[in-house]
């Protein structure tokens, strides 16, 4: 008798209201159905908001001095830049194929639309401590007069313009080979890369017969 | 004389008349030699002496006759008549034949007598021959005359003498009869002596064995009826004669030694018992005097106990209502019971439905969690989109970039696909994180059906069990009912067992007045009782013990 009495008691307590829960699922239905096309509303909404992006940039452009357009991208949890003018694209790592015989440095080749480039792992070229598995799932392909390499990224968080005047000196605590290739760092702690040096070093240049 | 003191009384009686019975049968043999003696010469007197006087007699009167007979043959005249006294003569000569011929023959022994017989058949045949050869002829020739000369001569004469010889012959008989007589005199007197003799010594002998008899039989019994005496007037303090005989007055002197001895302690015991019997009479009067009060109380509880059947028989007739009202409360709890049962057996098909309900929402949102992987592949196909997308503007950016002064619009341009592709990255992120938490929400669903669905099981179990229960419930209802309605009965029992009990209660009633006057019998009885007991302690003091 007892436990009858609770389990009513529970019941009174939380009673189920079908028709408001029919409703709900009613109303997330038509959502489901009309929400893959933006209303009128979040349209405007969204083109007003890139007219505001629009203007700001603007300003921006009245304000140069002198900079340069660098694209920014993630290492092993670490921000990095390079020059724009260096970087012809960047691609997603796919179909890497490993070369034997080969620095640990390198990671094999990969085809980019017909063209044959060697990827490197910066991160091993710097002699930078393994800090855990990152995706290392892009490449963004370095090109000179003389070679194009790709260097492996986590992420490529997009372009930026940096005043020259803004970059501060290397930290002390970058040192040895990484600190030949550093322009400085942002503000922001972006470590902006020299790639031109990074293009011209020959230890980059695998001669090596087996 | 002491070996004959210890024989048996019987033994000595029997030695004493023993002695006196043989003397006496020596006097009787004695006597009876004598009289044999004296009947034997008296015998020989009757059948020799006497005899021969009679025989002698007979023939002397059988001639007599024989004389007449001649005598009336010469008288009478008819010749019939003359044969007829001829026949008597002839009757009578035969007769006086035997006779002498009887008489030789006895005294043959007697050479005296014999010859004197001898000479008077002589004289006899003589005469015989006279009578039959001439004097009956001339009788028959009618020479009366010659006849009567002839019988008064000679034959006269030859009477004569044969009188005299008979005459003889009696007086011969008389004088021997009389010597014999002497004799057997002489033979009574010697045979008197002998008895007079035998007679004084066993006269002698009884007077002796009395005497002795009397001092060892009768004295002792006086002595002892003496002390029977005192103790008859009270005294047990006599001294009782006990000479250790062994014969049955020893034995009785003992024997009423010991009856003296045991009459005393028996006395002693007696006197006990009365004190016994004093006490035991005092209290059995206080005995009853207590039953009598018990009695009382007996009556006073028994119409208390009266009072509390009554009661009680009330509150069983009470208890017996209430009975048949729990049978009928329980047939109807019984109804209310089958009731509930076939409510649990629908609260169990319910309970199945509910867990068949459960069973499709589980397979429901296992189908759900299964569209949101199918979701949650596409999300990831949309990610790599805008992945690609980003890259594209990161490129596009680069392009823009070398176009220097041209591609500055083309940047923005480049900057918001890439600002798109990024807010689709945050939108799929939502996304995934939305579906992990459908998922997560799914899997709570599920195992809150598994948790419900098992509570429902548990539900059926507990509903059998609840309808197991009820059964049994029923069963016990059934059960208690039939046991309210044996209540019910066994009450009714009680309510006649309590009449009984009020029946045996005005019994016990009765019984107590009953006691009560048997009590007070009692105590008149006990009264009497202490009355008996001081008469017998008088009587049993009266004994010098």
């Amino acid at each position: 008798m007892d436990k009858e009495n609770k389990t009513s008691q529970r019941k009174d307590a939380k009673v189920v209201n079908w028709d408001e829960l029919r409703r709900r699922m009613e109303k997330s239905r038509a959502a489901l159905e009309h929400g893959l096309q933006p209303t009128t509303e979040e349209k405007n909404k969204t083109l007003k908001h890139r007219a505001q992006m629009l203007a700001v940039e603007s300003k921006d452009n009245e304000a140069a001095e002198e900079y340069i357009e660098v694209v920014e991208f993630v290492l092993a949890h670490e921000r990095y830049a390079i020059a724009s003018q260096y970087v012809r694209e960047v691609y997603p790592l796919v179909e890497l194929t490993p070369i034997p015989c080969t620095p640990a440095f390198v990671l094999g080749i990969i085809n980019v639309r017909g063209r044959i480039l060697s990827v490197i792992d910066i991160k091993r070229f710097f002699d930078l401590p393994e800090k855990g598995l990152t995706d290392l799932n892009k490449v963004i392909i370095l090109h000179s007069d003389d070679m194009d390499i790709g260097i492996l990224a986590d992420a490529v968080l997009g372009t930026h313009n940096v005043r020259l005047s803004e970059l501060q000196a290397a930290l002390p605590t970058l040192t040895g080979i990484r600190e030949q290739y550093l322009k400085g760092v942002t503000k922001e702690r972006v470590v902006v890369m020299d790639a031109a040096r990074l293009l011209s070093d020959k230890n980059i240049i695998v001669h090596e017969n087996v | 004389m002491k070996w004959f003191v210890n024989l048996t009384t019987q033994t000595k009686l029997t030695l004493i008349f023993g002695a006196a019975i043989a003397l006496l049968v020596i006097v009787i043999i004695t006597a009876r030699m004598g009289i044999s003696t004296i009947e034997k010469s008296q015998k020989g007197i009757f059948n020799f002496e006497f005899a021969n006087t009679k025989d002698i007699l007979e023939i002397k009167a059988s001639e007599g006759d024989v004389r007449l007979a001649l005598l009336m043959m010469m008288s009478v005249s008819e010749r019939s008549d003359k044969e007829r006294w001829h026949q008597n003569i002839k009757a009578n000569s035969a007769e006086i034949d035997r006779i002498q011929q009887r008489l030789a023959e006895r005294n043959k022994q007697e050479p005296s007598i014999l010859r004197k017989l001898e000479e008077m058949n002589m004289l006899r045949l003589a005469f015989k021959e006279t009578r039959d050869t001439q004097l009956i002829p001339f009788i028959y020739q009618g020479r009366i005359a010659e006849a009567k000369n002839l019988a008064l001569g000679i034959q006269s004469e030859r009477f004569e003498k044969i009188r005299s010889i008979t005459a003889e012959l009696v007086r011969g008989a008389e004088e021997e009869a009389q010597r014999r007589i002497t004799e057997s005199e002489l033979e009574i007197r010697q045979i008197a002596g002998i008895l007079v003799i035998v007679g004084a010594i066993a006269a002698f002998i009884s007077i002796i064995t009395a005497l002795f008899l009397n001092r060892i039989i009768a004295r002792p019994l006086t002595e002892i009826s003496g002390a029977a005496e005192k103790i008859a007037s009270g005294d047990l303090t006599v001294n009782v004669p006990n000479d250790n005989r062994v014969d049955e007055v020893g034995i009785m002197a003992q024997t009423f030694c010991r009856m003296v001895e045991n009459l005393g302690k028996q006395i002693r015991d007696i006197m006990e018992a009365v004190n016994i019997l004093a006490s035991s009479s005092n209290q059995i009067a206080s005995t009853a005097a207590q039953l009598a009060s018990s009695t009382e109380q007996t009556a006073v509880a028994v119409t208390e106990t009266t009072t509390t059947v009554e009661e009680v028989k009330q509150t069983v007739n009470l208890s017996s209502q209430k009975a048949r009202h729990v049978s009928d409360v329980a047939q109807r709890s019984a109804q209310v019971f089958q009731f509930g049962e076939r409510l649990v057996n629908e609260t169990i098909d319910g309970i199945t439905q509910i867990q068949e309900q459960m069973n499709y929402i589980a397979e429901t949102i296992v189908r759900l969690s299964e569209h949101n992987q199918a979701i949650g592949e596409i999300i990831a196909a949309v990610d790599d989109l805008a992945e690609q997308s980003n890259l594209l503007a990161v490129n596009a950016s680069i392009e823009a970039a070398k176009a220097g002064e041209y591609g500055k619009g083309f940047i923005v341009v480049a900057q918001e696909i890439k600002s798109l592709s990024e807010q689709s990255r945050q939108s799929t992120k939502q996304v995934r994180t939305i579906l992990g938490d459908i998922q997560r929400a799914s899997n709570a669903a599920v195992m809150a059906t598994e948790k419900g669905s098992k509570a429902v099981e548990a539900s059926i179990k507990q509903s059998a069990g609840t309808r197991d229960s009820i059964r049994e419930l029923s069963k016990s209802i059934a059960e208690a009912s039939q046991a309210a309605v044996q209540i019910a009965a066994s009450s009714q029992q009680q309510m006649v067992g309590m009449d009984q009990v009020t029946l045996a209660m005005a019994s016990i009633k009765q019984a107590a007045m009953q006691n009560a006057v048997s009590t007070k019998q009692v105590e008149a009885t006990v009264k009497s009782l202490q009355e008996i007991g001081q008469k017998l302690k008088r009587l049993v003091e009266y004994y010098r013990a």
